[in-house]
């Protein structure tokens, strides 16, 4: 368990708590929403920059790239634990970058900005959290604190349907995470109960002796948290409504990042804690993630309104990523995570987009789209080629990742992969459906405004790039994967 | 009774004298602000002097502890006394309270709390919960002229009355199983075998209608709501934390001394428990005024306590003092909360009427949002570790299924707390605006909040000072 970079300041920290800095800001900035948005906006560029300067200084390194341990709520036996290796590197990447975007979308936000920033940077800080804990409490503490803003978000900034939304969101994701809760705490007793010492550390109770009964009982506690966010069919109904009501930049984060927790969850905490059970597990996630994939194309075949489209599509994507955790080997986890990156940032993107077409169209319906080309040709082309990402189109993003993940399902199980392959097929046609209906045909749009502003333009270059980057050359993206799987799979272990 | 004795006593006689003393000038020169003030004061002095002065006796008069666990608990009641006058001070300015009563009675409370909470024996036990019992009688329906008040104190005089005859009674029949009214030899007439038994559980379980009648568990819970609803808001606030928290801090020594019998007693726990949980929680989930849906909540997190009490152990005690705390801090924020939008005629308290005020009011409906989710649970509030104490325990002391009881009721909860914040901030209805806040309620108001944050991000210095006052097995 040693550093590899030997920084002293604890940069986990500074990392991990700079968005919250910046909701103070906010909120003390209030009365002023220009001073809000550039307060805010400054705050997630400077824990991009942050983190790519981290990222930087760990090329090549092994183990945990940065560590931090200090004693925090000693009478329950909780520590400040964060650790970060490639995996979570990856990840708080992602998220600094789609932080920015989701910013940067919503610098029009008029009904209370300060209010708005502040929650999206709070929800910065949860998700920053769930991907650096290392002491199940910890975690614990910042899974739920990403619910808050989120229903917030959703519920005042929502549109019409939005407190149902909202509160289906916060049930779904909260039954989930009491089983979690409970889960812990047994584990932590039994854990005390053997050895005498009571602690949450992740490391510590991987040493756990379980009967094979106990096991399971405790890894469903911890798969049913995980598997709702993820969300694996049939726990997906909620995201569907979240994701229509939520206003861009909430929608943004969902799909980009909330999402990604539950499979973070799941190869960070449960499968190492419970391999056991985790391997016995896994032909059931293995055919709900299958399932999940045709069931959700289907149903995105038949949706009129673009954001439910692409809801759908995250629900397909997330079973292939599950179903490449579900072979359990190290081709097709690297193929997972890859692909998790490379969804959060077509995904991201698309609903991006899609808050661009509907300011300038004035709805999402399908049927009112239509003929996007020929009014606002920049903003087409984009949009059409996150589309062909997001179906899947080799040499964009979201391929690179398909691809290793049906290798690597080939290698462990031939039928599943020749299933998957399949609902490839079926991505293909929901979403050459999106674009036909909205790109092309007769204009329906009457040329309200402009093509792509400056502010537009500087989001979606950035995306554009990743996207066509991580579809060509993956391989930095892999080589930061690379250890820490093999030692997960290894192990079910940390460095 | 010796000098040595009342300095031990100083600090519930502060509290008492003072309220006497306060009483009594009130009557020559009726200043409202100036009594609720020294009424401030005195509680704070009351709260020093139990923190600074070291008791050289054991025991009051064979009745009332003065261990580190009791004086902790005077300690918090006279803050809480404290604070709930400084609260009342606009309130009781708009609706014309009598100050001097009104600030006397509210002392006077303290003192049968902190005196409930350091109780040694069963007399002790009878004296501090009256003491306040019958305060609480008169504040209640402390509103001249209110109907619904009138009604509230009514009420509770009636099921109060009911409870005290079951307490006294319950209380005589222990006496004469075991012929004493000291605590651990109370006990000593139940063990298995002795042939008094009988008669002994007879007396617990009059007892324990008592107490549920007090805490309001489900099945004893009926006037909660109408009395939540009559009372003037302070005096709920004071009604929901510290009546039911000191009559908790007293049941800890109580089961503590009961060893075997504590094990024997937990079926009927379990079934008030969960009744409670579960009851309460379906009460409360239709409710649309905010104070009958706190009375229903608190009936909830009473049956957590219970399940805490009976977990028991060092970490079932310290989740329950623990949990003691925290649900007060939030309770009376939320309290404080209505009180500083009451005006002169009437409470908001109907959800029609919060609606949008989050926009108007954004700091006050900021912290009652973080007041309710903390009673719901959710972190980074102090219900969280709360909760998290309590099921820590009852899986620890193998009461699984109960704790799942809870777990299942905390995740319905949530939707009965989501309400009220739904309501301030997800409505577009133009509010209008209600009663600008006094420095006095934003003070009450910022502590309960920081507090509320802080022991939901660092419990760890508070957890470790309830461990060392609880009382040694």
């Amino acid at each position: 368990m040693t550093a590899s970079v030997a920084v002293h300041f604890p940069l986990l920290s500074l990392l991990l708590w700079l968005p919250l800095g910046g909701t103070l800001l906010c909120l003390l900035f209030r009365h002023s929403g220009n001073l809000c948005r550039w307060a805010s906006l400054l705050t997630t560029v400077a824990v991009l920059c942050l983190s790519l300067w981290m990222a930087f200084q760990s090329l090549g390194g092994n183990g945990w790239l940065f560590y931090e341990d200090a004693a925090w709520i000693e009478p329950f036996g909780i520590r400040y634990m964060l650790g970060m290796d490639g995996i979570s590197l990856l990840l708080v990447l992602l998220t600094a970058l789609l932080q920015v975007a989701a910013i940067l979308i919503s610098w029009q936000q008029k009904e209370h900005p300060a209010f708005f920033y502040a929650l999206i940077l709070v929800m910065e800080t949860g998700i920053i959290g769930v991907f650096l804990a290392l002491d199940l409490v910890m975690f614990y503490l910042f899974w739920e604190l990403m619910l808050i803003p989120m229903f917030f978000l959703i519920g005042v900034w929502g549109h019409e349907n939005r407190v149902y939304a909202a509160v289906k969101f916060f049930f779904f994701t909260l039954a989930g995470s009491l089983c979690l809760l409970l889960a812990i705490i047994s584990l932590y007793l039994i854990h005390g109960g053997q050895t005498g010492e009571y602690t949450f550390a992740l490391e510590a109770l991987r040493q756990t002796v379980l009967t094979p009964g106990t096991e399971m009982i405790l890894y469903v506690g911890f798969m049913l948290a995980f598997i709702v966010k993820v969300p694996l069919f049939p726990f997906h109904t909620w995201l569907p409504d979240a994701h229509t009501e939520a206003p861009p930049a909430g929608s943004v984060d969902l799909a980009g990042l909330l999402l990604k927790t539950g499979v973070y969850g799941m190869i960070r905490f449960a499968f190492p804690l419970f391999p056991g059970a985790a391997e016995r597990s896994l032909p059931l996630l293995a055919v709900l993630s299958l399932v999940g994939i045709f069931y959700a194309a289907w149903v995105a075949y038949a949706q009129t309104d673009l954001k439910r489209v692409i809801a759908y599509s995250s629900v397909a994507h997330l079973g292939f990523v599950i179903l490449g955790l579900a072979a359990w080997n190290q081709l097709a986890w690297e193929g997972s995570l890859l692909l998790m990156i490379n969804h959060g940032i077509t995904t991201g993107a698309l609903f991006v987009m899609i808050a661009m077409i509907s300011d300038r169209a004035g709805t999402r319906e399908l049927e009112h789209l239509g003929g996007l080309w020929s009014v606002f040709p920049n903003l087409s082309a984009f949009f059409l080629l996150f589309c062909l990402a997001s179906l899947g189109l080799p040499g964009l993003a979201n391929f690179s990742g398909e691809i290793l993940v049906l290798f690597g399902t080939f290698k462990a199980q031939p039928l599943w992969g020749g299933l998957a392959v399949a609902g490839v097929v079926f991505s293909a046609a929901y979403m050459l459906r999106v674009v036909q209906s909205s790109l092309w045909g007769e204009s329906k749009v009457l040329q309200r405004s402009d093509d792509l502003g400056p502010r537009e333009w500087l989001i979606l270059i950035p995306l554009a790039l990743l996207v066509v980057l991580l579809g060509v050359y993956p391989a930095p993206v892999l080589d930061f994967l690379r250890e820490p799987v093999s030692l997960l799979l290894a192990t079910g272990g940390m460095p | 009774m010796s000098f040595a004795e009342l300095h031990a006593l100083l600090p519930q006689l502060i509290l008492a004298l003072g309220a006497t003393a306060v009483l009594m000038l009130g009557a020559w020169w009726p200043s409202r602000s100036c009594w609720i003030l020294s009424g401030v004061g005195l509680a704070f002095a009351a709260a020093i002097s139990a923190g600074l002065l070291v008791p050289s006796v054991a025991e009051i008069g064979g009745m009332f502890s003065t261990a580190p666990y009791a004086r902790f608990f005077t300690i918090l009641w006279s803050l809480l006394v404290g604070l709930t006058l400084l609260l009342s001070l606009r309130y009781a300015e708009t609706h014309r309270f009598a100050g001097a009563e009104y600030t006397s009675l509210v002392l006077f409370a303290g003192a049968g709390m902190s005196l409930l909470s350091a109780a040694s024996s069963l007399v002790g036990l009878f004296l501090g919960l009256e003491a306040f019992t019958l305060v609480l009688y008169v504040l209640i329906a402390f509103n001249r002229g209110d109907t619904i008040g009138a009604e509230a104190g009514l009420k509770y005089l009636v099921m109060g009355a009911v409870a005290t005859g079951f307490l006294a009674f319950g209380i005589a029949l222990i006496y004469t199983s075991s012929g004493s009214f000291h605590l651990p030899e109370a006990m000593h007439g139940l063990q298995q075998g002795d042939h008094m038994r009988p008669l002994g559980l007879a007396g617990w379980a009059m007892l324990l209608v008592a107490i549920g009648f007090k805490v309001s568990l489900v099945q004893f819970h009926l006037w909660t709501p109408d009395v939540y609803q009559g009372a003037p808001a302070p005096v709920t606030g004071l009604l929901a934390t510290g009546s039911k928290g000191a009559v908790f801090a007293s049941l800890i020594p109580l089961f503590a001394a009961m060893g075997a019998l504590a094990g024997e007693l937990n079926s009927v726990l379990a079934v008030l428990a969960t009744l409670s949980m579960v009851g309460g929680t379906l009460a409360a989930l239709p409710q649309r005024n905010l104070k009958r849906m706190l009375a229903y909540s608190s009936v909830v997190h009473m049956g957590y306590l219970l399940l805490g009490l009976m977990s028991g152990g060092a970490d079932g005690q310290r989740a329950v003092v623990f949990y003691i705390i925290v649900y007060g801090i939030a309770t009376l924020g939320a309290f404080g909360v209505v009180t500083s939008f009451s005006r002169a005629d009437g409470e908001p308290q109907d959800y029609e009427t919060f609606h949008g005020l989050g926009y108007r009011h954004p700091r006050r409906c900021i912290a009652l949002s973080a007041f309710l989710l903390s009673l719901a649970g959710i972190p980074p509030m102090a219900g969280f570790f709360g909760k998290f104490g309590i099921f820590h325990a009852a899986l620890k002391s193998d009461h699984q299924v109960l704790a799942l009881v809870g777990i299942l009721t905390a995740l319905v909860s949530l939707y009965y707390y989501l309400r009220p914040i739904i309501v301030l901030f997800m409505q577009e209805r133009p509010a209008h605006e209600l009663r600008r806040g006094w420095i006095h309620e934003f003070v009450v108001l910022a502590v309960c909040f920081s507090l509320v944050l802080l022991l939901g991000i660092y419990p760890g210095p508070l957890l470790e000072l309830i461990g060392q006052v609880l009382p040694q097995p």
